[in-house]
């Protein structure tokens, strides 16, 4: 059974020494920071280093997360950078990863918006319907280039196209609601 | 900037292609066992090489900084694990000590008198010093990654 403590109360009671509510974290944002890492490009080792890192930070804003019930965004936005920094080849400055707010732009991991973005994707047309299924089940772009019928380097051009076109229709299915 | 990572991530989520492997989240769950209560934490200087440190160019200097307590880290990695000398200063009293963490594995050092100690031999991988004072709260290293 699932503890139906929120978000902020889970942070609250993992900052005053409960493991469970650290565990419950765990097994709610988890797995979006696991799919955060891996969208990033990063193989399974790495992304595995960049979700424990995301952890570690928790561990060390505990008590000084500023908006306790978005701790979901706050893990996701914090993973993708740490994945960032793995991805690159040289440290940055110190500061880079110092920001403390979540990334607005991860809300669209919260579980709802997962069924309005299938939703969504289901609705658009081709070939960006078949092209962001083959993107969710990490096809390399040969392959999908072969699945899609279409040149290996349009791919990457292609990609970026549909997600525009996902970005804007789920940004006007928010503006509605 | 465009954070197309979060739709990625979004549709790679919903695909349930690729779920988060169990050893992942027992390593998450396992980082709560290394919270320190009411540790303070000590932050990268500015212009320090904090993160992401390398061990092909020899040994990296990092410096932490907290209110009243200073940590220089020298990180070396060879044959694959990390040697960490370091120093705090102002030197704390006696009976202090520090834990050289990382999430596997932790080695304690008594402080010499001059606020020096070292650790061999530890896992690359993520990285984090804490200096206990008697009387005082413990200041702890922000956790940096060092890699071969």
């Amino acid at each position: 059974m699932q503890d139906p403590r929120d978000p902020a109360e889970l942070l609250s009671a993992a900052a005053d020494g409960d493991q469970l509510a650290w565990d419950e974290l765990e097994s709610r944002f988890g797995p979006r920071m696991w799919a955060v890492a891996r969208a990033c490009g990063l193989n399974e080792a790495d992304a595995a280093d960049a979700v424990q890192g995301a952890w570690l930070r928790l561990l060390e804003h505990l008590h000084s997360i500023r908006e306790p019930a978005l701790v979901g965004a706050w893990l996701a936005t914090t993973t993708r950078r740490e994945a960032i920094l793995l991805v690159r080849k040289t440290p940055p400055a110190a500061g880079f990863e110092l920001g403390d707010a979540p990334d607005p732009a991860s809300a669209v991991l919260e579980a709802d918006g997962n069924r309005l973005l299938w939703q969504t994707v289901s609705a658009l047309q081709e070939p960006c319907r078949t092209l962001l299924h083959l993107v969710a089940t990490d096809l390399g772009s040969r392959q999908m280039a072969l699945r899609l019928g279409v040149p290996v380097g349009s791919v990457g051009p292609t990609r970026a196209r549909c997600l525009e076109k996902l970005r804007t229709l789920i940004s006007l299915q928010e503006t509605v609601q | 900037m465009i954070n197309d990572e979060y739709f990625l991530a979004a549709l790679r989520l919903a695909s349930g292609n690729d779920p988060i492997p169990g050893h992942v989240s027992a390593a998450a769950r396992d980082v709560f066992e290394l919270r320190v209560p009411r540790a303070v934490t000590a932050m990268p200087a500015e212009g320090a090489t904090a993160r992401g440190v390398r061990g092909a160019d020899g040994p990296r200097t990092v410096r932490f900084v907290a209110a009243g307590l200073t940590f220089d880290l020298e990180v070396t990695v060879g044959d694959g694990l990390i040697d960490v000398v370091g120093q705090v200063f102002p030197t704390p009293c006696e009976g202090s000590h520090v834990d050289v963490r990382t999430p596997h594995l932790t080695l304690t050092r008594s402080l010499a008198d001059s606020g020096q100690f070292a650790a061999t031999g530890l896992p690359p991988g993520w990285l984090s010093v804490v200096c206990h004072r008697p009387g005082q709260e413990p200041v702890q290293t922000r956790w940096v990654r060092v890699r071969p």
